[in-house]
């Protein structure tokens, strides 16, 4: 029945008045309401949130238990352990005992500070990333992932330099400074390192051109110091047979994680590509590495490779390692962007060749931040995987985290403790792998902000 | 007339493997001209329009712009491109970045100018399209005609000569259809030579110097708004007109 009151006249419409809007019902919110909506919403869920509760706590009480209330933490050997508890605590000890091992493997002990002080200068070295008021990110990400490792390989390795090497080392510690020096310049004057030196070597009425120059030779005084100081450094040799643990699996994964990123964009865009030359050897290549365990691949590379060079070259058995793990990884994340790009609309290419970009900037600056935003989840899934995978590398004779983790047991000492070390191991895993899935998920939060659609 | 036309179609065809999407077009577009360009879905507007700034390669026919012909040299075609301006029925705004980067992108990436000065140049042309304060946003952000005027100030800042429209209001809720159209009319109003797919009469009764109708592929037939709506020469016209007016 329509409301006297409110029917229109010919001379008066009628005036339309919203509604004002109400605050839920109380009942609809807060923590009480969540868990009656979503654990106790029915009396089959109410069970199977009371059962999964009590499996929870009894697993987790079972493994406290084990590994803190009843668990040894001084003793001198494995008997003593079984003396006080029996099997029913952890016998930490022989895990402390190897910890050194575990972390660094057969490195010599009086050189361990060489690998600590090379992850301390790639930490130093990204900081500038998450600075705010920095402008030169690109470049100091460009640099640390090119230029970091001429540094980083010698402080690992050291031994002789040839001038080659010395150079690419110096190349790397000026990088280094530039990274610091620019980042200082440009937070408290605004001008990137090169105009800082410019400003305060000449004044600014001087034409561009010489600023320019006095700019290059600062860069260049900058190389001449890091190549004075590259060619005093010297570090005694420690053979790559002598490395292992956390940090054979850190060094294997990083570089196979850095390296998978940039090869699977090439791969992908080449399966992509319309020259069928190069769509044929990309998706060869692609096929022929994933249909392939990387176990088989290790295998091959370890002992196949060596018969194919010529006689008198030989290749380092943990280079092999690395080069089947980076191409494995290669082939696997060439796929995964092939997913992203074929989620982006043609019209973002054809928007991005009528404003008059080539292939390339299209490439690059249009269609790659969008597809590879799209599967960052799925990269640094892949990533992940890297990670553990890397642990197949002990069938070929590298001593990685989970190989000193058996060798733990193999120790007369420890004879037959496998468990904690690997309990041990599984913590470390877990941290590493944990972060990473964290990290993702913060960058496609921030990545993401304002742009779904 | 001494000036070359902004654009000549010569004996255009094209075909999407045996189909036969263009047929023997012959366009000329003097500078400064609008044209309007109807017909039924699929009768070819958009691929005809594409070949003008070579987002499609015809196989026969010349695509000759302000008298420089398509394909002669890779820098000769690049640099009649830069002259071209597009805007596409689905906006295909960069959703990576904001308005005023999707703006100055192709200033500082292909032009080559400094920040500053692409940014100026792309708040000139955002308040030209009235949204100057949508500039920090993201396009998803905005509302469909906003996104779709967005994507006429990107198109501008590159400074083309010609701009092709397709098909520019059919995404758009019917409240947001004036907006854009408004901005097209002033920006005919200024001179621009401008090749319009749409099925806004009013729009073409307004500013169209001509009508072009295709059919399946050909040109049918071409006249001033007057002639066109008042005295169609094909039955084929003629049916179209009575379905959309
Ligand atoms: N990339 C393509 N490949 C094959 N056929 C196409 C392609 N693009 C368009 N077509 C076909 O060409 C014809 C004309 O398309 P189009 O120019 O988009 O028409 P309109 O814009 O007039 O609706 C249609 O029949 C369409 O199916
Ligand atoms: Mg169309």
């Amino acid at each position: 029945m329509p409301d006297e009151s409110r029917l229109a006249t010919a001379d008066r419409p009628l005036v339309f008045a919203p509604k004002p809007s109400r605050a839920p019902p109380s009942s609809a919110i807060g923590p009480i309401a969540w868990m009656r909506a979503n654990l106790f919403s029915s009396v089959s869920n109410a069970l199977l949130t009371l059962l999964g509760a009590y499996i929870v706590i009894v697993v987790f009480a079972a493994i406290i238990n084990w590994a803190l209330v009843d668990a040894v933490w001084e003793a001198s050997n494995r008997r003593e352990c079984l003396d006080k508890v029996g099997r029913a605590g952890a016998c930490w000890p022989g895990v402390i005992a190897w910890i050194p091992n575990l972390l660094y493997g057969l490195y010599p002990k009086d050189q361990v500070w060489r690998i600590n002080a090379a992850f301390l200068m790639l930490v130093v070295w990204a900081l500038p990333l998450w600075l705010p008021g920095v402008r030169s990110k690109l470049a100091i990400g460009l640099s640390a992932v090119l230029l970091y490792p001429f540094p980083a390989s010698y402080f690992f390795h050291g031994g002789e330099q040839d001038l080659l090497w010395t150079a690419l080392i110096a190349l790397g510690l000026a990088a280094f400074a530039w990274v610091w020096l620019t980042t200082f310049s440009e937070r408290f004057t605004g001008l990137s390192f090169g105009a800082f030196v410019a400003r305060v070597t000449g004044d600014a009425e001087q034409p561009e051109e010489s600023a320019r120059l006095r700019a290059r030779i600062g860069y260049a005084v900058l190389y001449l110091a890091a190549l004075a100081l590259a060619a005093q450094w010297s570090l005694s040799e420690v053979p790559t047979r002598y490395w292992g643990g956390l940090f054979l699996t850190l060094v294997i994964s990083g570089i196979g994680i850095t390296f998978s990123l940039p090869a699977g964009v090439m791969l992908a865009l080449g399966r992509r590509s319309h020259m069928p030359f190069i769509s044929l050897c990309s998706t060869a290549f692609i096929e022929l590495f994933r249909s392939v365990p990387l176990i088989t691949i290790l295998f091959m590379f370890n002992t196949m490779l060596p018969l194919f060079l010529p006689v008198g070259v030989e290749v380092n058995r943990l280079v092999r390692a690395i080069v089947a793990v980076c191409l494995f990884a290669a082939a696997y994340m060439a796929e995964i962007v092939r997913g992203g790009l074929q989620a982006i609309l043609r019209g973002q290419y054809e928007a991005a060749a009528a404003v008059g970009l080539g292939f390339w900037q299209s490439t690059a600056l249009v269609i790659m931040p969008q597809a590879l935003r799209i599967m960052i989840p799925t990269i640094v899934g892949n990533f992940i995987g890297l990670f553990k995978d890397t642990t197949l590398v002990s069938i070929i004779g590298l001593f990685d985290l989970l190989s000193m983790a058996r060798a733990v047991g193999e120790d007369t000492t420890w004879l037959g403790l496998f468990l904690e070390p690997f309990f041990f191991i599984t913590l470390i895993y877990f941290v590493f792998c944990f972060l990473m899935s964290q990290y993702s998920l913060n960058l496609e939060r921030r990545l993401g902000a304002g742009q779904r659609r | 007339m001494s000036a070359p036309p902004a654009i000549r179609l010569v004996g255009l065809n094209k075909w999407f493997g045996t189909f036969h999407v263009l047929k023997d077009i012959e366009l000329s577009v003097a500078e400064g001209e609008k044209i309007v360009v109807c017909g039924p879905s699929g009768s070819g507007k958009s691929t005809m329009i594409r070949c003008v700034n070579q987002l499609e390669r015809h196989q026969e026919g010349e695509v000759v712009i302000h008298g420089r012909r398509f394909g002669e040299s890779a820098a000769q075609d690049e640099a009649i491109r830069r002259d071209i301006g597009m805007v596409f029925q689905q906006f295909n705004l960069f959703p990576h970045m904001t308005v005023l980067e999707n703006c100055t992108f192709a200033l500082t990436w292909v032009k080559h100018l400094p920040k500053a000065e692409a940014e100026a140049i792309a708040m000139s042309h955002l308040e030209r399209v009235r949204i100057p304060e949508q500039a920090r946003k993201y396009p998803l952000q905005l509302s469909g005609g906003q996104q779709q005027r967005v994507a006429i100030a990107r198109a501008l800042c590159m400074r083309p000569r010609i701009m092709l429209f397709d098909e520019p209001t059919s995404a758009l809720d019917p409240e947001m259809i004036n907006e854009v159209l408004e901005v097209m009319v002033e920006l005919a109003e200024s001179g621009m030579t401008m090749v319009v797919v749409t099925h806004e009469m009013g729009f073409a009764r307004k500013v169209a110097d001509r009508i072009v109708f295709m059919d399946q592929g050909e040109i049918v037939e071409e006249a001033p708004p007057g002639t066109f709506f008042a005295r169609p020469r094909y039955d084929r016209t003629r049916l179209f007109l009575s379905q959309i007016l």
